[in-house]
This record gives structure tokens, sequence and C-alpha cells, in this order.
């Protein structure tokens, strides 16, 4: 009789082991899963950065000095990715323009949409299209200033552990003056310990 | 009983892994991979990838890997090796207690398997490579700096005089090449300096940033296998301590090796002499002996010796012999002990089971088995634009043995491009 408890309990353990689980997670709680660059990680950043311009006023000054326009900026293609992971840092230019834009601080010139966009202008100003309906030439928005940055690391290995220190700049500059509008860093160290044991 | 002893054994004949070494199982790849025949290569593999064990399916994926980027599909080169170096990294540093039980009876190639550090270094230099030849500059500047932390991990540690034998300078001239394209200079000469210890003649006179110029990076020969021996040794106790004596072939007189395990129970069966399978390392002969770089039809040189990958294996191996080798004869002996203590049936049980897997253990033959034994260089300035680069092969007797094909590199001005060109066995 033990013996079928025993084997029962085992038979329930492996079927509950072999379920498959699913959760959402919440990411304003959510944390870094190990010392290397995370989706926390991306939030951190980018958060402080939107708060660093919001604080920094250079669009109020920009406003006042125009006549209450917003300025026009361009995303550079990349935050310069200098560390040893391959990591998506457009990504996170793309979440601060979204956050400017819906705060109403700036506005941006697309910088990917530029090809199709001259493709479009191109086929339009043919023959095949209505001139009266037809986007005109001409109406391109340049930008004042670009938006760029880096992104490089300082990784450290002992054993099983890992220690990890990230350092994030990123700049605002004035295109024609190439003056830094605004400057700020967000820098972090994390270390991590893998388990010794794996199954 | 007899029966039964023979069906348990056939039980455990059918569930032993690696019966076949990795060896025997990559020999067609290699053939295919060292003629060229990259697609029957990857025919080969992609058989090896699905039919492999867990312990296996990383090395196989490496090797693919690096079958792929000869063959010129970079992405997947780049899907293989990454799929490979995470596990590599998951594991690295943690034990299994699975693997513990598993390696203790069965054989080392039980357990998944471990790089050792330069094939490490090599997986993040070849990413590089695919990256670069992809066109995906940012990719290849991430590997770079994987590279030279992977270097600073592994061969950091050791001191001035290990560094020869243990370095990858293949590895480290590839990042300086980057960092001289990127106009770091200083980080070019660091790396630069560092192979100058060793093989001063394949360092360009200085590192710059403003000459267009092509760097012919040559594999030569393949990389020395592991094959399956059995040897002879058995366990002592001298003065309260117990040594493992083996008889290697190819060294002369007995190799003795301490054991600080505590994992040796009494004194039963010392002095015993029993025979056990050990992994032997093999060098491959060469079809060449040097190669010359063809640039744009006229021959430009003679390549130098950049990397003697096949002694930096060779040296790690030689430095762990000791491990491996009380490690392999612990297995058997405690495989003989076991046997010897049970009685009656069940110690003919042990017996038939004993002599299963005598016959089906091979020692642990798992190596990277596509890289080169050697990397030669020659580097030359160019005009920019695009030329076509291939080499030829010459004997120790400067007879021309072959000749690869040719491929176009594009160098921008002022920039350094890397042809990098697998090489003949």
């Amino acid at each position: 009789m033990t013996r079928l408890s025993v084997a029962l309990l085992c038979v329930l353990f492996l079927a509950g082991c072999a379920q498959e689980y699913t959760k959402e997670i919440d990411l304003s709680t959510d944390t870094a899963e190990d010392a290397d660059y995370t989706s926390s990680d991306l939030l951190l950043i980018s958060d402080e950065m939107i708060t660093s311009i919001m604080t920094n006023g250079f669009h109020h000054q920009y406003a006042a000095a125009h006549n209450g326009q917003r300025p026009v900026m361009i995303l550079a293609r990349a935050l310069e990715n200098n560390t040893d992971e391959h990591i998506d840092t457009r990504m996170i230019l793309d979440k601060i323009r979204t956050a400017l834009i819906k705060d109403g601080v700036a506005q941006f010139v697309d910088d990917k949409a530029f090809d199709q966009a001259l493709d479009q202008l191109n086929m339009q100003a043919t023959d095949l299209y209505d001139d009266t309906k037809a986007a005109k030439l001409g109406r391109f928005v340049g930008a004042h200033y670009i938006m760029r940055g880096s992104i490089g690391n300082i990784r450290k290995m002992d054993g099983r552990e890992t220690r990890n220190y990230f350092l994030i700049t990123m700049t605002i500059v004035d295109i024609e003056t190439l003056l830094i509008t605004w400057i700020d860093e967000v820098e972090y160290k994390r270390a991590s310990t893998k388990g010794s044991v794996r199954w | 009983m007899i029966r039964k002893a023979v069906i348990t054994a056939l039980a455990v004949l059918a569930v032993v892994p690696g019966c076949t070494t990795y060896t025997a199982r990559m020999n067609d790849t290699g053939v295919y991979y060292y003629d060229g025949e990259y697609d029957r290569a990857m025919d080969e593999l992609d058989e090896l990838v699905l039919s492999s064990s867990n312990e296996d399916c990383c090395l196989f994926m490496l090797e693919r890997g690096k079958v792929r980027l000869a063959a010129g599909m970079y992405d997947s080169a780049i899907v293989d090796m990454q799929g490979a170096e995470r596990r590599f990294d998951e594991i690295e540093g943690t034990a299994s207690v699975g693997e513990m039980l598993s390696t203790s009876i069965v054989s080392e190639g039980s357990k998944e398997y471990h790089p050792e550090p330069h094939e490490k270094i090599l997986l993040n230099t070849y990413l590089l490579l695919s990256y670069w030849e992809s066109g995906d500059r940012g990719g290849a500047y991430v590997e770079r700096n994987r590279v030279v932390r992977r270097l600073r991990e592994y061969v950091g540690n050791f001191t001035a005089k290990d560094d020869p034998p243990l370095d990858v300078p293949f590895a480290r001239y590839v990042t300086a090449v980057l960092y001289e394209n990127e106009g770091m200079l200083d980080d070019a000469r660091i790396e630069y300096d560092r192979i100058a210890k060793i093989y001063p003649d394949a360092v360009p006179w200085t590192p710059n940033s403003h000459l267009t110029e092509i760097a012919v990076l040559a594999e030569m020969g393949r990389a020395p296998v592991k094959v399956s021996r059995e040897i002879r040794g058995y366990f002592e106790k001298v003065n309260g301590r117990t040594f493992g004596c083996f008889n290697l072939p190819g060294s002369a007189g007995q190799q003795v090796y301490p054991v600080t395990s505590s994992f040796l129970p009494g004194d039963a069966g010392l002095g015993t002499v029993f025979t056990f399978a050990f992994p032997e390392y093999v060098r491959l002969p060469r079809v060449a002996a040097y190669c010359r770089p063809v640039i744009d039809g006229v021959e430009a040189g003679t390549a130098v010796t950049l990397d003697d990958l096949e002694e930096t294996a060779m040296e790690e191996f030689r430095r762990d012999i000791g491990t491996i080798l009380l490690k392999s004869a612990m297995r058997t002996y405690l495989q003989l002990l076991a046997q010897n203590k049970l009685d009656g049936d069940a110690g003919k049980i042990a017996a038939v089971v004993a002599k299963v897997f005598s016959a089906v253990e091979r020692a642990d033959t798992r190596s990277w088995q596509t890289l080169p034994a050697e990397i030669a260089v020659f580097r030359m300035e160019v005009e920019p634009g695009s030329h076509e680069v291939s080499l030829r092969y010459y004997d120790a007797s400067d007879r021309l043995v072959g000749e690869s094909a040719g491929r176009q590199v594009w160098v921008g001005k002022g920039k350094k491009q890397i042809a990098w060109m697998p090489g003949p066995p």
C-alpha cells in the first residue's frame, strides 16, 4: 500500500512538472532576471531619460523663442552599442520619442519613413495621380535637433558570479550649431550568481 | 538467472549513450568539410544535430555553425553558434547531479559538453566573422567586445610563461583589425603587441587608420582529434598517499599522479592492474605546409603563421591529463570493485553488465573538430574597391598541392578588410 502511495505521488509530481505555466508580468514591478541587459533596464533607462528631458525645460525656451512651436527632432539610427551584448538600442530611442510626442514636448521627423515617403511623392508626381489630390513635393520639415547616445558596459565574471556595470549617455544636439542642448546619463551595476546545481 | 543477466545487460546496452565515439561520428562531416563540399557536410550535421543527445547537441551546432560560415550562410551560422554559446554560458561553473552520477558509472561523454577555453574564444571570433561578413558592423563590434572579454577571462590569468601556447592570436588579430577600422589605434596596438610576443612577423609595422588593406586569414590543416585508447594502470598506496600509475602510449616511463579525491574506497584492489578507455589527442597529417595568397591574379607573397591552434589544443589537454586519467581509471576501477564484491546471481549480473560496459565504454573524444590546425596571415595594401582573393597551397617541398576558389573582397578607402579563407586538411 505504501509503495502504491509513493508511486502515485511520483506520478502526480511528474504530471505537475509536465504542465505548461504562463503568467502575466506587471511591467511596473518587473525586475532583472540576471546581470545582462533586460526589459526592466529598457524601462529604467527610458523613464529616467524622459524625466530628465522634461525637467531640463529646453523645449519651453524653444517655444518661447519660436512662437510657441515645439522643437523638431530626429532620432539617430540607434544608440551606439559599445557593450558585449546584442541589444536593440533603437527600442530605447523609440520609447523616449513616443513619450515626448505624447506629452507634447517635441515633434519628430520619422527617419525611417524617408525613403518610402520619397518613393510615394515621386509616384504621385506622375500623371497617374490627380494633381489636386496628390501630396505635394517640398514640404518635408527639417529637424532642428538630433537625439543620439551610447551604451557601454564593463562585465566581470568570477566563477558563477557576474558583475555588470552599464553606462548610458544621451544627448540632444542642435543640428545648426552642434551645441549640446541636453545631456544626461544613467548608470547602474548588477551582480548575479548562477546556481551551482542544474537539473 | 543468466538469461535475466543477459536481458539486463542488453537493456543497459540500449540506454548507454555514446557507443560510437564523437570522432567517429564526425568522420564523414570532416571529409566533406575539408574537401569544400559544404552542402554535404551540412547535410551530415543536420542529421547529427537531430539525432544527437542533449550532451552533444551544442557541439554539433558549433560544428554546423562553422561549416555554414564557410559556406557563406552567415545568418544561419550566427543562429547555430549563438545557440551553442548560450547553453555553454548557462552550464559554465555549474554541476548536474544526474551527470555526476552518470559520469561515475558510464562515461565522461555522458555529460554535456563543456568547451575548452580556446574553443570559447574562437566561438565568439567566428561569430564576429559571421557578423562582419554579413555586413552587420554593429553586431561584429559587439562580438569583438565579447572576444576581448573572453581573452581576459581565459588567457588573462595565465603567467607570461603560459601565454604562447594558450593564447589565441587569431582572435586578437581579428579584434585589432576591427579596432583599426574604428580608429581605436591604442586598443589595436595592445592586441598586436600581445601577438608580437609570439609571432612578431604576423603583425603590421604599426596600427593605422589611413591605409587601405586586405588581411588574408588562411586556415590550414585540421585540428587534432581525440581517439579512444585502451591503456593499463593501477592504484597503489605509498606512505599513506594513494597514487594512480599509468602507462600512456607515446610517453616514456610510467605516469604517476596523486589521488586527491577521497572517492577511492579503502585499500581494496590496490595494485591490481586494469584496462580502461582514455582519450588520446592525435595530430592529423597536413596536405599543405604553407600557402601564398593570390590577389587579383597575382601571387602576392607567403602567409606567415598567426596561430598554432593544434598546439593550443594539445597544451590544454596536457594540463588536464592527470585529472582525465584519474577520472577515467576511477570509473573502471569502481566497476571492477563492485563486481568483485557481489556474490552469486547478483555477481553474475554485475559481471555481465561490467563486460557490456567494458565493450561499449569509449573515452570522451569530443572536441570542436572543424577548427584548423593553424591560421596564417598575409596583409597587403590595395587600392580601394573590389579584389579577388584566392590561396595557393604548397607542400614542404614547395610543390603546388592545391588552390582555393576565389572570392571577391570589397575594401573601402582607408579601411581594412578581412578575407577569411577556410582551408584544406
